[in-house]
């Protein structure tokens, strides 16, 4: 994944010298946003929705415990096995050694963040395994050897030629770049690949922790053909997934079609309480149900990020967000995109190092928190990170200089005074019609995109002593 | 890997108490929810947006509409099929007694999926091949157009998924307002099935430049037949 490699500054030049991909993140963004904005107007009542969501998300993550517990139990009681999974490593060791006890040579997968989040095909293809993503926009990512540039929409940043280019190689032939001929070929590619899969991995949107079920959404159907097909399914579970029984799972099963893409339900809803019944025709005879923590525990007892666990995955906080409609997800780098990825993936990772810039992209417009379904306050929380990241002493050198001689000056008055006046009298040289525009490092670091306003030549605390003398 | 108790336990830790031994208490939930006055006016409604999402639907009241509206909709393609493959008509094992008649009476023979091979293999194949998969339906959902089925060992969920075209009889009784109605009947059941499917239209992407696409998996065409008794 040679994107992984670059800077972020490196991604973001790159992104903005791409005009295809800043208009396709602008169409797609703009035609799901306002189709969550009609399927949310239709019901009428929207806020009172997105309140009950709240309400559902905070009372499991408050009794996390308790429903994981149900869940497992419920999940055992009928011969399912379920790992749990601290690290990420721990999680791909389960999925390999299932695949390898197996002999599997070939494993199909539906769409799964936790996957992604972990890394999954990398270590399966190194021992030797096909692994095949059968979402379109995922196949069309695994092609191109990229990581998804939004949660819905993974391949929103390929234009329909350079998707008939990955294509062609595969197909043998030349192929026209028109929608459905691109559609035709991978249904005949996939269709091939379904019947032959050993081993279906599949994500999961919520577990219902009453009955030890999992439910996935899908519009392409190929979520059922995972869930389907294979004799073994292994499905991929963030712990914080569940549902307390099917009468909260209404609610956010709306919340979350007309959140994401503005359908009333997604095409295909899907609840599976496996394995399959010995005498049924199809499904899967073994079933593995893999729960990863991956530092989420962290996040529960840390009550300042706690709600962030409340995300349902719907990416509408990516759609309204003024920086990520712009560019997409990849400029940024984290596998999960958007505002809530800016929130989750520093805490998930624990890295400040590598993720501790995701925060600061963001202008605080609090669009994302609005447009949540389950109101994650996500503005709010990119600035407790900040604080966070501060307090845990990650901030570049040059900024814990400036602050420090920010407070130097702002705690002398007769100081910042004279300052004041020096640098009215110096900063001429760098004055271009009454804005700072250069300057001297690390000055410089601002000034080579924008400008400052001018030092006044009388700072206002003058100003202040001057009106109060006239009086 | 962690076991069960060490993991659950750190969780109570990082929540600050024990792990509760009852049931947390329930949220209540007073959402208005979308209500419609009678079947018919469900029945409407639900072949509305059924239709709006690219599905064909018909409502029927005997044997005989029903044979009507199949001639209608596939008229000879059947016997072309069946020139190619004999198997081209896939089905659950027992159809609305409506609907075997009509297809009995066409003389269409109906594949039975879960006879239809010994190895699970073939019987994807032979899914893959048919050009019809039937089912019937045990409930839909008004507000989104939606089929609910549920698996059984007679079923097979296959035949709404591989062929090109998935047709589905529905008992206009069992059209639900929405999705909570539905819901409420699938706890009712207690312990539920292996899996229970619900269909919206046919299989959609819009995964290259937004623009929407048909049938990149699953069927391509979608019908659906209620019967009006």
């Amino acid at each position: 994944m040679t994107m992984y490699n670059q800077t972020t500054d490196e991604r973001v030049d790159k992104a903005l010298a791409n005009s295809f991909l800043r208009q396709a993140t602008r169409r797609a963004t703009d035609r799901l946003r306002n189709n969550k904005y009609k399927a949310a107007d239709e019901l009428g009542n929207w806020e009172e929705w997105r309140a009950a969501g709240e309400a559902i998300r905070k009372n499991v993550i408050s009794n996390l415990d308790y429903y994981l517990n149900q869940l497992i139990e419920q999940m055992e009681k009928r011969g399912v096995h379920v790992h749990l999974a601290k690290t990420p490593a721990d999680a791909v060791t389960v999925v390999r050694n299932i695949v390898r006890e197996h002999n599997a040579k070939n494993v199909l997968k539906s769409k799964s963040m936790i996957s992604e989040e972990i890394h999954l095909n990398h270590a399966l293809e190194e021992d030797g395994v096909e692994v095949v993503e059968t979402d379109l926009g995922e196949y069309i990512i695994q092609i191109a050897s990229e990581p998804p540039s939004h949660i819905i929409v993974p391949a929103m940043h390929k234009t329909r030629q350079q998707v008939a280019d990955l294509f062609e190689p595969i197909a043998g032939h030349a192929l026209s770049s028109d929608t459905p001929t691109l559609t035709r070929f991978v249904r005949t590619q996939m269709r091939e690949k379904f019947l032959r899969g050993d081993i279906g991995i599949t994500g999961c949107n919520f577990a219902v922790a009453s009955t030890g079920s999992i439910v996935m959404v899908t519009n392409e159907g190929n979520g059922r053909m995972v869930s389907t097909l294979p004799r073994v399914q292994i499905t991929l579970m963030g712990m914080e997934r569940i549902v307390p029984s099917f009468r909260e799972l209404d609610i956010l099963l709306n919340l979350l079609a007309r959140s994401a893409t503005g359908q009333r339900l997604s095409s295909y809803t899907t609840i599976l309480t496996p394995p399959k019944n010995t005498a049924d025709p199809d499904g899967p005879e073994e079933y593995h149900l893999v729960i990863l923590d991956h530092n989420r525990s962290e996040i529960l007892g840390d009550k300042l990020f706690r709600s962030s666990l409340n995300c349902i995955r719907c990416g509408a906080c990516f759609n309204v967000c003024p920086v990520y409609r712009q560019l997409g997800g990849h400029a940024y780098g984290s596998v999960y995109s958007g505002p809530i990825g800016s929130v989750i993936t520093p805490l998930l990772e624990k890295d400040w190092k590598k993720w501790g810039h995701l925060p600061y992209f963001s202008s605080l417009c609090g669009a994302c928190s609005e447009a949540c379904p389950v109101r994650i306050p996500l503005h709010d929380l990119l600035v407790k990170l900040r604080m966070r990241k501060t307090q845990s002493g990650h901030t570049p050198q040059v900024e814990r200089q400036i602050f420090k001689a920010y407070r130097y000056f702002f705690t002398r008055e007769k100081t910042l005074r004279r300052a004041l006046r020096l640098g009215a009298r110096l900063q001429w040289p760098f004055v271009r019609n009454q804005r700072i525009t250069g300057g001297p490092p690390p000055l410089s670091n601002w000034t080579n995109s924008r400008t400052l306003p001018m030092v006044a030549p009388k700072p206002f605390m003058q100003l202040w002593a001057d009106l109060k003398n006239k009086r | 890997m962690s076991n069960t108790s060490d993991f659950i336990s750190n969780l109570a830790s990082k929540l600050g108490r024990p792990t509760p031994t009852e049931p947390p208490p329930q949220v209540e939930l007073s959402v208005p929810q979308y209500r419609l006055s009678n079947t018919e006016e469900r029945v409407s409604i639900f072949m509305q947006n059924w239709q709006a999402l690219g599905g064909k639907g018909a409502i029927v009241r005997s044997a005989d509409e029903t044979l009507q509206c199949l001639k209608a909709w596939f008229g000879e393609q059947p016997i072309t099929w069946f020139k190619e493959n004999s198997q081209a008509l896939l089905a659950w094992d027992t159809l609305p007694t409506i609907a075997e008649s009509a297809f009995s009476s066409l003389n269409w023979p109906l594949t039975r999926y879960s006879q239809s091979a010994f190895d699970p293999r073939d019987r994807y194949s032979i899914a893959a091949n048919a050009e019809l998969g039937i089912t019937g339906s045990d409930w839909g959902i008004s507000l989104s157009g939606t089929v609910v089925v549920k698996s059984d060992p007679l079923r097979g969920r296959a035949i709404s998924l591989l062929p090109p075209r998935h047709l589905s009889f529905i008992e206009s009784t069992q059209i639900q307002d929405n999705l909570f109605n539905v819901l409420e009947e699938v706890a009712a059941l207690g312990s539920p099935p292996a899996a229970i499917e619900m269909i919206s239209g046919p299989s959609r992407t819009s995964d290259i430049e937004m623009d929407l696409s048909i049938g990149v998996h699953g069927p391509i065409e979608v019908y659906v037949i209620v019967i009006d008794h």
